[in-house]
């Protein structure tokens, strides 16, 4: 995925939050994931900023480190190929 | 990974499983909640609503629902309809008698549900000692309705030393007819307990059976099968005993317990009728204790403890064996289980 992707989740999953995170559950395969706590402010955008906007806003709080958002971008482009989340 | 974050405990179940009703049409030898006859005491229309509300607001993802029979409820229909619409997901258990065209077409136009049918032989002659007489045909007949409408049913096998032999020709049949076959281990628990010795599998079917799993990845377990794990890579699932962790059940009386393997007093961690839901899985001190504790004594030191986690505690309860004790069907045996590291126990 890219810095200026927007995303969204499926309709088909369900996403509860969990102390690492959330459970992902999707009724559309019954597949059960899970989501680590530093994708949260990513995969609950409902699409209203983009990828890159989302990181700046962290990095400048302070919440996520410079150098992260490749590695987050890589993962969240493996929950988009399992269908969990979406590009608009 | 997995297991650490589980084994402490969820906010919410991921699913749980509801025995609707101790009432059953059938009487198999092996049934986990001796169900036959309706309890006088069992949960109300608006209590089993209440219920599913309960898991609603904690956003269960689905519940497996069963009995007994749970189609002989004449409240089943409504009840599912209510889940579905609260966006929990149905799996739900039948021995497929009740289930007519009406019902098969209903099915098949209903999202978040998926149906079981229990099947425990590829045959009549291999089935019905364990189900009843006339149980394969009427489950095939289901099986068949359901078919013809295009639904994705689901097999539920329970594997015995009888049935063993014929997995190959029960997956020809299911799958052929457009079904998903699940295999699942069978438990002392309930009537279980009094066929234990003569249906569990021997060792060499529990080895035969990991390979054979290993080989169909299309067949579901329910993770029933982790202690199978010790014999080398995993087998699809979490490989973990998720009781109180993960997982509960709740009786039609409400009672809720560790799992539904577990129908006991020791594992009772409370009823619903007496605190919320919500409150026993988040505040009971069984479910407490069980979040703190993992299985100890040899298997801490076993080189496949990583796969296995010491096996089912359900099997260990009912067999009289310590919960501490390595399963009674551990894939080693007594006295050949791998060195690995000794680790240090959890309280």
């Amino acid at each position: 995925m890219k810095r200026s992707d927007h995303i969204h989740l499926d309709d088909a999953v369900s996403l509860r939050p969990e102390r690492f995170g959330a459970l992902a559950y999707s009724y559309r395969d019954r597949q059960l994931l899970f989501i680590d706590r530093s994708l949260m402010p990513f995969v609950e955008s409902d699409g209203r900023r983009s990828l890159g906007e989302i990181a700046d806003d962290l990095v400048g709080r302070g919440a996520l480190a410079p150098d992260a958002l490749p590695r987050l971008l890589t993962v969240l482009e493996g929950l988009r190929r399992k269908g969990v989340v979406h590009a608009l | 990974m997995h297991y650490d974050l589980l084994r402490q405990g969820l906010e919410a179940p991921i699913c749980l499983t509801w025995e609707m009703t101790y009432a059953c049409n059938l009487r198999c030898v092996h049934c986990l909640s001796s169900s036959g006859k309706r309890a006088p005491d069992e949960l109300a229309t608006e209590e089993a609503k209440h219920l599913l509300d309960a898991w609603a607001g904690m956003r269960v993802f689905y519940i497996n629902v069963g009995g007994g029979e749970p189609m002989t409820r004449p409240d089943f229909f409504e009840l599912v309809e209510y889940a579905i619409e609260r966006r929990i997901g149905v799996k739900f258990s039948t021995n497929g008698t009740l289930l007519d065209g009406a019902a098969a077409r209903w099915i098949a136009t209903t999202d978040y549900l998926d149906v079981q049918i229990s099947l425990d032989g590829v045959s009549a002659q291999v089935n019905d000692p364990i189900r009843g007489s006339g149980s394969f045909s009427r489950a095939r007949h289901a099986m068949e309705l359901l078919a013809a409408e295009g639904f994705p049913f689901k097999v539920n096998h329970v594997v015995t030393r009888q049935s063993f032999d014929g997995l190959d020709s029960l997956h020809a049949l299911v799958t052929g007819m457009g079904g998903q076959l699940r295999v699942t281990r069978l438990r002392p628990s309930g009537r279980g307990r009094d066929v234990w010795n003569a249906l569990k599998l021997t060792a060499d079917q529990n080895r035969a059976l990991y390979s054979w799993l290993r080989a169909h990845t299309d067949v579901l377990t329910g993770d029933s099968f982790f202690h199978l794990s010790a014999l080398g890579s995993p087998l699809d699932g979490l490989n973990m005993c998720g009781a109180g962790r993960i997982v509960c059940c709740v009786d039609p009386r409400g009672d809720v317990y560790a799992c539904p393997f577990v129908l006991a007093p020791e594992f009772r961690a409370g009823n619903i009728r007496n605190e919320p839901f919500e409150a026993i899985w988040s505040e009971s001190p069984l479910f407490r204790r069980m979040r703190g504790w993992e299985v100890g004594g040899q298997c801490r030191s076993c080189g496949a403890y990583d796969r296995c986690h010491g096996g089912c505690m359900a099997v260990k309860h009912f067999t009289g064996v310590s919960l501490d004790d390595p399963d009674p069907e551990c894939v080693f045996g007594a006295q050949s289980r791998p060195r690995g590291m000794a680790l240090p126990v959890l309280h």
